[in-house]
């Protein structure tokens, strides 16, 4: 019966994601493992049963009845983590969930206008471009097309946030397969994503110091919001019952936060302002990190660096003139990585709207030309992101008892002529989709399709 | 404090005029057209310069003594709104940018307001004359109109024109991206090079047929073609066909300015280029082409972030250096007043003094084909004199007196007013 049910799961999956096979035991053979934790083992097996590692090393024994894959000439890697995205998240789904987000002038993505959004905000006490109380895990949809894509790229787990307005919303760890948005979430909240965006000239906040000042008023809010709830819940009668605001709920659900840093100077602003509010931060961004490692080490906040390293417009004015700073972190933002390992700062990456496995690889082995270690790369893509959100005891390497999250390739992952072979997200075997050429594109060159942020 | 007391003496002589006739004595004479002369007179009479040198017989005219002062042609401001704005926030006080793309038969001296306070304040600094356009930067019109030449006093606009369509305006399509508008949210991209190329492209398509259309208007008017309907538009472009009246292309960067000079040239018509902000490699080929340029202001930071700090102050000696005739404007009307020190910027950073005095005076002149009226300090030339205290260019230097067509000219001025309520305040 139990075995008539698997072949139903199996079907039903099919159906989802054709390429998808999901027995509950299987093994790797005689493969070269890299668990990420340890040192690399040249001849070994990695073993899963119900979704979870159950046992690797070279002595590890295959359970009768496993489907066992030939691993001679591939290499086993944890899967790799996106550390910030917003994959599985449709625009729709969205836009339903926080129609309060549709202000106008919030800098979104190009996408359907509301024909009469609120009216624009007046002040702090409106709660502008806030959607705290958005969860990530409540939107996440397996069918999303993304999903597909990044796994294929060899991403078996990605922390999705919602992405618009200044307090976006509560992003979650997600594994990049499932039937339901729910079999996706390994953990929630993961953090709050924060921007810097104003809404122009058309509401409140129109500037920089303007949102500065409205996230800190938020955070003062929540301070006083829980001291009075703690009021209440002692002793309810004889007292006023505080407002409830989601805002704030949702502000103090957040483990972490997420505030934006490309530019040296917006680090320096950054890292002052997070220990200002007293919160776990973590920074995003990082294309000026090549000058700023003695900044960010005194800091000790992780980091996530984004591999979409700055580019030309391609559509843009060929004659445009371009300043001496736009060309110099053109040319040097792809060193951070490797800056950032000799400093010793804790990142990770995340892919800032690339998709495809070929512009992922191509950032990743960019940063490596530019002097960042292979073990660097694949740490930063695995056990670090799973470490700054802290989910390392269940992600982001090859161990016994974690998810079993695996990408197999042929050749080290980021090898020039490297194929990835197998993905494995909660024991479910994938192979990678071919990579569909992006009309115009030509198939060289980065896709300039920019999603999520 | 004693340099305002004699300002105001002097304006005392101002009022007392009796005809357009009297003679400067004693004064450093600067023709601007030839070598100074020291302890000269200028003898005008009937508002035309009679006499310029060390010996004029000057008998039965007012005289002014000139004594340890200077004499200059009353400077050409090459480039400005004055008359057409006033408060450029202001819409109800701007007569400028008129709608539609093909304006030709836009008269701006029409418009010009006689009772602008602007032209006080500039002809206070020595400015007796100045092109006033009809159109500026950021309208959507390629032809603008016609620009004139107007002379900084008189009662109504009719007195005040030294040369109607003394230029026809042209802004040239950029190919630049149109500038976000202020509401765009921070960061948001603007639209892709290809549409604002196919947009350019189209207006060039525009520009050319309308440019047809007009040859093709004028071929029918020669002929005498039976039932021609007047067209006050088309009719305007006849003298820019012909060759009689210039184009002024109003053309920042090098990229327009480059297909102006291939527009110019296609077209057969004379060009004055205007507005350029850098010259980059087109010196040879617009010195070939004889084409002069109205530099914009000097006293402006570099065009880009990371050019010399001294890029616009450098600017001028770039083109002078070239080979290539300049003249200045300043593009507005608040600062109109300020066009002596666009030339002295540019003279501090290379250009050559006399250059320098040449390019606000006598170089507009010529390029707007009034030499012969006006420019310098000749006989038979109008006298747009200005009397001073020292060099014109210098910022620490008072102009004394101003006279245009040999009329003294009240210096007083809406500055001036309010500076002496000022000054009055305990």
């Amino acid at each position: 019966m139990k075995h008539l049910l698997t072949w139903f799961g199996i079907a039903a999956l099919a159906m989802v994601a054709a390429r998808a096979e999901a027995p509950t035991l299987m093994a790797i053979r005689n493969a070269r493992v890299v668990p990420v934790s340890g040192p690399a083992m040249a001849r070994a097996t990695v073993v899963m049963r119900g979704g979870l590692i159950v046992d690797v090393g070279e002595a590890a024994a295959i359970p009768p009845g496993a489907w066992v894959i030939e691993g001679e000439g591939l290499t086993v890697y944890p899967g790799l983590v996106d550390a910030l995205d917003s994959v599985g998240i449709t625009e729709a789904s969205a836009l339903e969930a926080a129609p309060a987000a549709r202000r106008p002038g919030m800098g979104a993505p190009a996408g359907p206008t509301p024909a009469a959004g609120p009216p624009p905000a007046k002040g702090p006490e409106d709660r502008p471009m806030t959607s705290s109380w958005l969860r990530a895990a409540d939107l996440v949809k397996p069918e999303e097309p993304r999903v597909a894509t990044l796994r294929s790229a060899g991403f078996t787990t990605a922390v999705s946030y919602p992405m618009r307005g200044i307090f976006a919303g509560q992003g979650a760890v997600i594994d990049l397969a499932g039937e339901r948005g729910g079999d996706m979430v390994v953990a929630t909240p993961a953090g709050q994503y924060i921007t810097m965006r104003s809404g122009g000239f058309v509401s409140y906040p129109g500037s920089l110091m303007g949102v500065i000042a409205y996230i800190r008023q938020v955070y003062l809010d929540a301070g006083h919001y829980k001291t009075v709830e703690g009021m209440y819940e002692a002793n309810r009668r004889g007292m006023k019952r505080p407002d409830y605001d989601r805002a704030l709920e949702g502000v103090m659900e957040s483990p972490r936060i997420l505030l934006p840093a490309d530019r040296k100077v917006e680090m320096d602003r950054m890292i002052r302002f997070g220990k200002e509010l007293g919160q776990a931060t973590v920074l995003y961004g990082m294309q000026e990190g090549y000058r700023s490692a003695d900044l960010l080490k005194g800091a000790g906040m992780p980091v996530l660096v984004n591999l979409k390293w700055p580019a030309k417009a391609r559509d843009g004015d060929p004659n445009a003139y371009e300043t001496l700073r736009t060309l110099e972190v053109r040319a040097h933002a792809p060193e951070t990585p490797s800056v950032l390992e000799k400093a010793g700062v804790k990142f990770a990456f995340y892919t800032g709207g690339l998709t495809s496995g070929r512009e992922i690889k191509a950032a990743v082995r960019r940063a490596m030309e530019a002097g960042l270690t292979e073990e660097a790369a694949v740490r930063a893509l695995t056990l670090e992101p799973a470490g700054i959100y802290g989910v390392a005891d269940r992600l982001g390497s090859i161990e016994k008892g974690k998810i079993a999250n695996l990408v197999v390739s042929k050749g080290d992952l980021f090898g020039e002529k490297s194929e990835i072979k197998y993905i494995i997200v909660d024991g479910k075997k994938f192979e990678p989709e071919p990579e569909s050429e992006a009309p115009g594109s030509g198939g060289r060159g980065p896709m300039t399709a920019e999603v999520g942020r | 404090m004693k340099r305002l007391a004699a300002v105001l003496i002097c304006c005392g002589v101002g009022y007392a005029a009796d005809g357009n006739s009297f003679v400067i004595e004693h004064a450093t004479i600067h023709p601007v057209s030839g070598a100074d002369i020291v302890n000269g007179s200028v003898l005008v009479k009937d508002g035309k310069i009679a006499a310029v040198g060390t010996k004029v017989a000057a008998k039965g005219v007012r005289v002014v003594e000139g004594k340890g002062l200077h004499v200059y042609p009353g400077m050409i401001n090459s480039a400005t709104e004055l008359g057409l704005s006033e408060i450029s926030a202001i819409r109800e006080t701007n007569d400028t940018n008129e709608l539609g793309e093909f304006d030709p038969q836009l008269k701006a001296e029409v418009a010009v307001n006689p009772a602008s306070e602007h032209i006080p304040v500039t002809r206070a600094n020595g400015i007796t004359a100045a092109m006033t356009l009809p159109s500026t930067e950021g309208g959507q019109g390629i032809v603008t109109g016609q620009a004139a030449l107007i002379h900084l006093d008189g009662w109504t606009w009719a007195e005040m024109t030294v040369m109607s369509g003394a230029a026809m305006e042209m802004l040239f399509p950029s190919l630049e991206a149109p500038r976000r508008s202020f509401l765009a949210p921070p960061g948001a991209a603007g639209p892709p090079f290809r549409e604002v190329k196919k947009a350019y492209d189209e207006k060039m398509r525009r520009l050319r047929e309308f440019f047809e259309e007009a040859r093709r208007y004028r071929a029918a008017k020669e002929g005498n073609e039976a039932g021609l309907k007047r067209d006050l538009r088309l009719e305007a472009m006849i003298p820019v066909l012909e060759g009689k009246m210039p184009v002024m292309v109003v053309a920042p960067r090098e990229r327009e300015m480059k297909a102006a000079l291939d527009f110019a040239k296609e077209q057969k018509v004379r060009m004055v280029l205007a507005g350029c902000r850098e010259l980059g490699k087109l010196g040879p080929e617009i010195k070939a082409a004889g084409v002069p340029v109205i530099l914009g202001p000097t006293l402006a930071t570099p065009l880009e972030q990371d050019m010399p700090y001294d890029h616009a102050y450098a600017l001028p000696e770039e083109f002078h250096k070239a080979g290539i005739e300049i003249a200045f404007g300043t593009f507005d009307v608040q600062f109109a007043r300020n066009l002596p020190y666009e030339a002295s910027m540019a003279a501090a950073f290379g250009l050559p003094k006399d250059e320098a005095l040449k390019s606000v005076t006598l170089n507009a002149a010529k390029i707007w084909g009034v030499a012969d009226r006006m420019g310098s300090i000749e006989v038979g030339k109008a006298a747009d004199l200005m009397v001073t205290d020292g060099d014109p260019l210098e910022t620490r230097t008072a102009v004394l007196q101003v006279y245009i067509d040999g009329r003294p000219v009240d210096l007083n001025n809406r500055h001036k007013r309010l500076y002496e309520e000022y000054m009055k305040r305990p």
